[in-house]
């Protein structure tokens, strides 16, 4: 008797609960009609063509026409296709990878355009299991273009394979619809709330970079202004150094000491001083470029292996090397140099195993982030290969 | 007596496993006994000559080697690109293989104590029957910037097959981590 009174009180509160969801369920349908985005009409924004860095066919257009049309139903004014092919053929505009400052001047003086998102393709492989890496940056326009937000994801079909292999993703256009969603949640809470939304995992300790130096003259509690050179590409991997570039500027950004100046700005000022780096940076161009960009620091590296695999079988390698040379006392101030595999520390059942270039160079970026901002004392205990961060 | 005759065959049976184990690790140096290291402030490195087949692992090398000798605080090494800058400008045509006029040259342009040159002999996997293993051969030579000297030469071998890799498999360690074996080594001998 009690167990029947049990259960219909269960039953009512299971019924009551769900009258008063359900006018929120129809309110979150209709979320672009509501957001503050929509209802303030003014961010205009323009999707520039995919850059494929994938070194491999993808379909680009595809995707760039899906993120358009997601971003509308979010309430979002993208910047209509015409106009936008109108204005990329009169101002003669190729170069889809960044948003240089004349540019960003005619986009907000020409068409009334508040930002560029720019996407660039990572990794495309439809191979079972499927994988994709995506990094997308929102740049403001008008006199001084800057990274507004900025976010990446690498997702492979077998990242969480669970129980049976029921979490398994084989179809590649379900696996790119979960990598759009994750970026474009990001944007929308960043163009709804002003906030970028937090990272996602943390990085893991074996990630941390093998060898690294860390000058005394670095301040942890001064912000500086970076520009970040072309990474040379001494890897097999297409466009390895280009890739390196957007995972350095974006976990970067995430770091509070540091203001990253937009790559499409950066690769102005190397063309304009038709700067040609024969093996990295010398100190008389790093003088010239951070003076016209009127920043502290210049990140400059190599990378030396950036490897994907496809397929089921195989395993993701990230090599590189990152040096921060300071303008006012002209030396190196940081210098490391990392490398992991994505089975790294992996003993049992692939746990902890990570199936992306993406996501592992990430996490190493996230990991020189922490370490440049980390109190000196910390850092010490780092330096060489043997000691660890506890 | 037993004792006795138990030792001799340890003693008979010593040379050889000196022997066997010594294959997988060597270094030689030389030191100038007139030369104050500790007056060697800043250094550069210049690129490595590479003897293997790839080309890009001296470079692989060389970027491990200066972080490594950046990260002992002892000495700081000038970016790679004001080494090529000051090798430019110092006309030099094989910047692996300095004579002591260019060092003398190089190093007043860009201001370093002493260069360093290297050699990577060997760099990758060697193959003995059905056992396999990654091997490294480097080394380095350090230049007095201000006479031209030679103050230091070292030379270090890591990895190999070693006699746990023929008995029980296995294909040894990675590349990266023989890489820094030997750097260090050669760091050491340096710094000690």
């Amino acid at each position: 008797m009690i167990s029947l009174t049990a259960f219909l009180n269960k039953l009512v509160l299971i019924v009551a609960a769900g009258f008063l969801l359900l006018p929120n369920l129809a309110k979150t349908e209709e979320v672009g009609k509501d957001s503050p985005i929509a209802g303030k009409g003014k961010s205009r924004i323009a999707v520039y063509p995919v850059e494929n860095l994938s070194g491999t066919v993808a379909p680009v257009k595809e995707i760039r026409q899906t993120c358009i049309e997601k971003l509308k139903v979010h309430g979002v004014d993208v910047l209509e296709e015409e106009v936008l092919e109108k204005f990329m053929a009169k101002y003669r505009i190729r170069y889809t990878g960044g948003v240089n400052k004349e540019i960003a001047k005619v986009f907000r003086q020409d068409i009334n355009v508040d930002g560029v998102l720019i996407i660039s393709l990572g990794l495309y492989s439809d191979v079972n299991p499927p994988k994709i890496s995506l990094i997308s940056r929102l740049v403001s326009t008008g006199e001084d273009p800057s990274i507004l937000w900025m976010d990446g994801v690498g997702l492979a079909g077998d990242d969480s394979p669970g129980i049976l292999g029921l979490g398994l993703i084989e179809d590649p256009n379900r696996l790119f619809d979960k990598a759009l969603k994750r970026i474009l949640d990001s944007l929308i809470k960043y163009l709804s709330e002003g906030q970028e939304e937090a990272a996602g995992q943390s990085a893991k300790k074996k990630f941390h970079p093998k060898i690294s130096y860390r000058s005394p003259a670095l301040d942890s509690n001064k912000k500086y202004t970076v520009a970040i050179a072309p990474f040379f590409n001494i890897s097999e991997r297409k466009y390895a150094g280009e890739v390196m570039v957007l995972h350095f500027a974006k976990e970067l950004m995430r770091v509070t000491n540091f203001n990253v100046i937009e790559p499409g700005v950066v690769r102005q000022a190397f063309l304009e001083l038709r700067i040609v780096m024969e093996q990295g940076v010398s100190l008389a161009n790093a003088d010239t470029i951070l003076n016209v960009l009127n920043a502290d620091l210049i990140l400059s590296g190599n990378v030396v292996d950036y490897e994907d695999y496809q397929g089921t079988w195989g395993k993701p390698k990230v090599g590189f090397n990152a040096q921060l040379i300071e303008r006012k006392s002209r030396e190196v101030i940081w210098s490391s140099n990392s490398y992991n595999q994505g089975d790294d520390g992996v003993f049992f059942f692939d746990m902890g195993r990570v199936n992306t270039a993406h996501a592992m160079a990430s996490q190493m970026i996230q990991w020189i982030g922490k370490m440049i901002v980390a109190d000196r004392e910390r850092v010490q205990r780092v330096e060489g290969s043997k000691d660890r961060v506890k | 007596m037993k004792i006795i005759r138990e030792l001799n065959w340890f003693k008979a049976l010593l040379p050889i496993l000196l022997l066997l184990t010594g294959c997988a690790s060597q270094q030689t140096t030389y030191i100038d006994p007139n030369m104050d290291f500790g007056s060697v402030k800043t250094v550069a490195v210049m690129p490595f000559v590479g003897l293997t087949r790839d080309p890009v692992v001296a470079e692989r090398v060389r970027d491990v080697f200066i972080n490594k000798l950046l990260a002992t605080g002892a000495v700081y090494v000038i970016p790679v690109g004001e080494v090529a800058r000051g090798t430019a400008r110092a006309e030099i045509s094989n910047p692996s293989a300095l004579s002591p006029e260019e060092a003398i040259k190089l190093g007043g342009i860009i201001k370093v104590q002493a260069v360093i040159i290297g050699t990577l002999r060997e760099y990758g996997e060697v193959r003995s029957g059905t056992v396999s293993s990654n091997i490294i051969s480097l080394s380095l030579q350090m230049i007095e910037a201000q006479t031209g000297k030679v103050v230091w030469t070292a030379a270090s071998t890591k990895g190999g097959i070693s006699i746990w890799n023929r008995l029980f498999g296995g294909g040894g360690k990675p590349m990266n981590v023989v890489t820094e074996k030997a750097v260090d080594d050669l760091i050491n001998s340096l710094l000690k």
